[in-house]
């Protein structure tokens, strides 16, 4: 591909979902809807077609912009979640307007953020400079936020301002980080490597950096990328925010912006484990990853809202990301990687899922929903694959991505991973447990009687059946095989095991 | 990275910028009725401009005293500016009523901070020793200590000081180890805490509007139990 | 012991001993004016003591010997403070004894003195008092203590004259940040240690907000006019030693007629100045509540440690 081709393919990410923005200010819903899909698609699409060209030929720097197979894989996420989004929101707007929850000015505005978030996220995982990376990490906070507090009740406006206030301290200590790794990179040996925070520029000055500062920067950035990741200990907002938000944007929140949050972690560990040995970022996460977990399974024990309950899955899982990471090494990173994509589309799914019951019954409040499979046969059961999709049964790829991080914390090298994993495994089951009675809970037993229990129709509206069926089709395909994607992650693990 | 070489006169200006931004940072946990707070704040800001200023000085940089112009307007003109619009916004309470640590107790936890700012710097000091990195812990106090304004305030406009402590102790830092990071990243990260700081001016009406107090307390809606 | 120190000392205790009670008259006096009202006169305060000398000596019935041996105790302590300490010269006339920690101790045990005292008068006040001043005084010395400490690192050395010495051959010391702080924390100690706003109200006589002359009150006759020369001696003392810190412009160094004058002009000129300004300052602030004056003395213990630090740290 010449260059100009490759500059217009790895802006199109990041310009695709900006014009749709400024599309959505201005068309109609019926527009704005078919445009989201275009977008989704489009951005999956170029995400392939790099994803090939980076396969072929290695990274690729244009533009301020670095295309690798990381950033490839992550554009294919956010691609992917993106698109179970746009498919189900339309309904989900549709419904809420109806409701009168909803005026239509907010729904517009909701199009408007949404493709800006995608954009932001764009960036972050194609910045070729850790600074500009940040800078974007932090312009979702700001886009979110209103989506976030959309809703204007109290619990809206107060999870509005805990995610705004947690995550942009977070992600403040983490621009303390960059100031830090910034000044360990001045004071390397000259001709060690690139200048200021280019990242490919860092890794290869890496063995260089100032063991002292390089420790201090790498610990504020996995703290406050981390805290942006929905990782143990800024976690709080997460719960809150996922909670609050409309069910589209939960789904992109939870299925991509966690991730694209830790595949900052990732990027920084590239560099921390040159410059510091693999056991100090390794010590960060595996605490991090069993603090996250402990977390997830004290809360869901007895959790009544099974929005929040979703919101602490994801802390599980990001928890579980953080021990795949931790336990490092080729198998678990692709492991990982293969994790990042399975929990995005199964989440969206579920958050999908959830919004759909919320709107129905009117509460979302696991005590006040009975008897679904009895009353919404194919939301029940697309809500109820999606949660045994999360707790990690086969066929769906969360099975193997899971079975693949702990085969590697046994396998790999000195007893802390392997002790990180058993503890961990310990708190899957709970979690697993506690989900799987809520659920159950909620989707078995017979339907409730009472005034306005036979008024919502039992047919799913036909855009959210899709999106849900796609998710999960594509979650159960992943399981069992990876097809051309199996050669983008093992480029991407090979990028981020330092590898050649 | 050439070693910035200072003239006395200069290291000791920038001594002082230094330790102004920490005893303004000392005196916001000190204060309790918010339009001091705001005042020792634009003083924060101001003392942050003065200390780019130092450096522009030092280095005799046309492109750092540019720099000194728009951190002067951002930190000691605009953000002062838009927190005192929104304390005329924010109704009848001036005062941090019932901050969650006492402030006596907040003024020991300065202090602890302090010394572990000190101490967990020297890495950042040793490497590169200059009288600009020599400032480094000072910045880095300022970080902790606006974190703790911001975990032990309860009333909004408080809370958002504590953010822009730890956003101009970063900056701070920024511009005490390496002059910057470039500006690209410079202008975004302005841009970024500047939309941050707007959209909690919103979202803090918003609270007003919906809890009918500013008093963050008050924001129990959503729990687990 | 220098002839310099020699001729310091005895200038000094005149100087302290003859100036004291016309500072207390010229801060009530720019209070008074500041407030629209004439004001008795800047020789005042002198003109009182004369009248308490002249009265018959009384002490109130089963106190013992601390009750009359604390005024002269509390003005013995003082003059030795004021002979030793670098205010006029920068040498001293007994240099072991012009070491800081030895004058904070002499000067915080004149408080403790003058709380014994009133505990020993029996009466609710003087036990009310004594209890509020010696948490006053538990709350100042750490304070007192780690300022000083910060004023020492540059110089490595506790001793008053060194480190005015220093002071006087490098002025940029003075502007650096570990020397305002300090300077901020020693005022805030200052002000605690002899009972002005917004710690203690020097001329309140409510027996809900004093604290010094809660203690004093079963004083009479000549043992009321020492203590209250002794307190204006402190006052003195205190804003002497302050100047000489921070503003040590003027102080003599050498022995001759001329430096010697120069230095005492220097003094009385700083002193009154800050003492005005101080009378000043206080025109606009109202008295803390007791329960708030912890917080201001945690405030300021907080300054003297950061200066301290950043001593170490900026150099």
């Amino acid at each position: 591909m010449t260059t100009p081709t490759l500059a217009a393919l790895a802006i199109a990410p990041i310009a695709v979902p900006a014009l749709t923005a400024a599309g959505c200010a201005v068309a109609g819903r019926r527009t704005a809807a078919a445009a989201g899909i275009g977008c989704a698609a489009a951005v999956l699409a170029v995400a392939a077609g790099l994803g090939a060209h980076v396969v072929a030929g290695g990274p690729v720097e244009v533009a301020g912009l670095r295309v690798d197979a990381l950033s490839a894989f992550m554009l294919v996420v956010i691609g992917a979640v993106a698109m179970v989004a746009a498919i189900a929101a339309p309904a989900h707007v549709a419904a809420e307007v109806d409701a009168g929850r909803l005026a239509p000015s907010t729904a517009r505005r909701q199009g408007v953020l949404v493709h800006a978030f995608l954009a932001a996220m764009a960036i972050a995982v194609l910045a070729a400079d850790l600074g500009v990376l940040w800078v974007a990490v932090e312009a979702t906070t700001i886009v979110t936020a209103f989506l976030v507090g959309q809703g204007r009740t109290r619990g809206a406006v107060e999870a509005a301002w805990k995610y705004v206030v947690i995550c942009s301290t977070g992600i403040a200590l983490a621009l303390l980080g960059l100031v830090l790794l910034n000044h360990a990179a001045a004071h390397a040996p000259p001709g060690t490597g690139g200048h200021g925070l280019d990242w490919a520029g860092l890794v290869t000055a890496a063995p260089g950096l100032d063991p002292g500062v390089t420790r201090i920067a790498v610990v504020l950035l996995v703290l406050g990328f981390g805290a942006k990741a929905g990782l143990a200990p800024l976690h709080a907002w997460l719960p809150d925010a996922h909670s609050q938000a409309p069910a589209p944007v939960s789904a992109l929140m939870s299925g991509v912006l966690l991730a694209v949050s830790f595949s900052a972690i990732l990027r920084v560990k590239v560099i921390a484990d040159a410059a510091l040995g693999p056991g100090f970022v390794r010590a960060l996460l595996l605490g991090a990853a069993l603090v996250s977990l402990a977390v997830a399974a004290s809360l869901l024990l007895a959790q009544r809202d099974y929005k929040r309950m979703l919101a602490y899955s994801s802390i599980e899982h990001m928890g579980l990301l953080a021990l795949g990471a931790g336990i490092g090494g080729a198998a678990a990173t692709a492991a990982v990687l293969l994790h990042v994509l399975g929990h995005g589309l199964v989440k969206s799914v579920a958050f999908v899922g959830a919004g759909r019951i919320a709107q129905l019954t009117g509460t979302s409040r696991i005590d006040r929903v009975r008897g679904l499979v009895a009353t919404q046969p194919g939301l029940a059961a697309a809500t109820g694959l999606a949660v045994l999709a999360l707790l990690g049964l086969p066929p769906f790829s969360l099975f193997a991505s899971e079975f693949a991080i702990v085969r590697a914390g046994l396998a790999g090298d000195g007893p802390a991973a392997g002790w990180a994993v058993v503890v961990a495994l310990g708190l899957v089951v709970v979690i697993g447990a506690a989900m799987l009675r809520h659920t159950g809970r909620m989707l078995l037993g017979p339907a409730p009687d009472g005034p306005g229990a036979a008024a919502a129709p039992r047919r799913l509206p036909r855009s959210t059946a899709v999106a849900m069926a796609a998710g999960l089709l594509a979650a159960a395909v992943l399981g069992v095989t990876a097809g051309p994607l199996a050669e983008l992650i093992t480029h991407a693990a090979r990028t981020l095991t330092g590898a050649p | 990275m050439e070693p910035v070489v200072m003239s006395p006169p200069a290291a000791a200006l920038l001594d002082v910028a230094a330790g102004a931004l920490l005893l303004t940072a000392v005196l916001v946990v000190w204060r309790r009725d918010l339009p001091t707070i705001l005042r020792i704040f634009t003083a924060h800001g101001l003392a942050l401009g003065a200390l780019v200023g130092v450096l522009a000085w030092a280095q005799r940089s046309v492109e750092l005293g540019l720099v000194t112009i728009g951190v002067l307007a951002v930190r000691g003109g605009l953000l002062p500016w838009l927190l005192r619009r929104a304390l005329a916004g924010a109704g009848p309470a001036r005062r941090e009523v019932r901050p969650v640590v006492n402030v006596t107790a907040s003024l020991l936890a300065v202090a602890a901070l302090v010394l572990l700012a000190f101490s967990v710097s020297v890495p950042l000091v040793e490497l590169g020793e200059s009288p600009a990195t020599r400032a480094v812990p000072v910045a880095v106090a300022v970080v902790l200590i606006g974190l703790l304004v911001l975990v032990t305030r309860r009333h909004t406009i408080s809370q958002l000081v504590g953010f822009l402590l730890v956003d101009n102790g970063i900056t701070a830092a920024g511009f005490l180890t390496t002059s910057g990071i470039g500006l690209v990243v410079e202008v975004g990260v302005a841009l970024d805490v500047l939309l941050a700081v707007l959209v909690l001016q919103v979202l803090a009406g918003r609270i007003r509007d919906t809890f009918g107090d500013v008093d963050l307390g008050e924001l129990r809606e959503l729990r687990d139990r | 012991m220098s002839a310099l120190g020699v001729a310091g000392g005895v200038l000094q205790a005149v100087v302290i001993v003859g100036g004291a009670p016309l500072l207390l008259g010229l801060m009530r006096q720019v209070r008074a004016r500041l407030e629209g009202r004439a004001g008795p006169g800047v020789g005042q305060p002198w003109r009182d003591l004369r009248k308490l000398v002249r009265k018959q000596s009384i002490s109130p019935r089963g106190t013992t010997e601390v009750f009359r041996v604390a005024p002269v105790l509390l003005v013995a302590m003082t003059l030795v403070v004021a002979v030793v300490a670098p205010l006029v010269t920068t040498a001293s006339a007994v240099p072991p004894v012009a070491d800081l920690f030895v004058v904070v101790a002499l000067l915080a045990h004149a408080t403790v003195v003058i709380a014994l005292a009133g505990l020993d008068s029996g009466t609710a006040f003087g036990g009310m008092g004594a209890s509020r001043e010696v948490t006053v005084l538990a709350l100042v010395e750490p304070t007192a203590l780690v300022a000083i400490f910060a004023l020492s690192v540059p110089t490595g050395s506790t001793s008053l004259p060194t480190i005015v010495g220093t002071a006087l051959d490098d002025p940029q010391r003075l502007i650096s940040p570990a020397s305002l702080l300090a300077a901020v924390a020693l005022a805030a100690v200052i002000v605690a240690e002899t009972g002005r706003l917004p710690v203690d109200n020097p001329s309140t006589h409510l027996e809900l907000t004093m604290i010094h002359e809660a203690m004093v009150l079963e004083y009479a006759g000549p043992d009321l006019a020492l203590v209250e020369l002794g307190s204006a001696m402190r006052l003195s003392v205190y804003l002497g030693l302050f100047t000489s810190l921070f503003v040590p412009w003027g102080i003599a160094t050498t022995a001759t007629p001329l430096a010697l004058a120069l230095g005492v002009v220097a003094l009385v000129v700083k002193v009154g100045v800050v003492g005005a300004g101080l009378a000043a300052l206080e025109v606009f602030l109202a008295k803390l509540r007791l329960f708030r004056v912890p917080e201001l003395l945690a405030g300021s213990f907080l300054l003297a440690l950061l200066a301290v630090t950043t001593a170490y740290v900026l150099g």
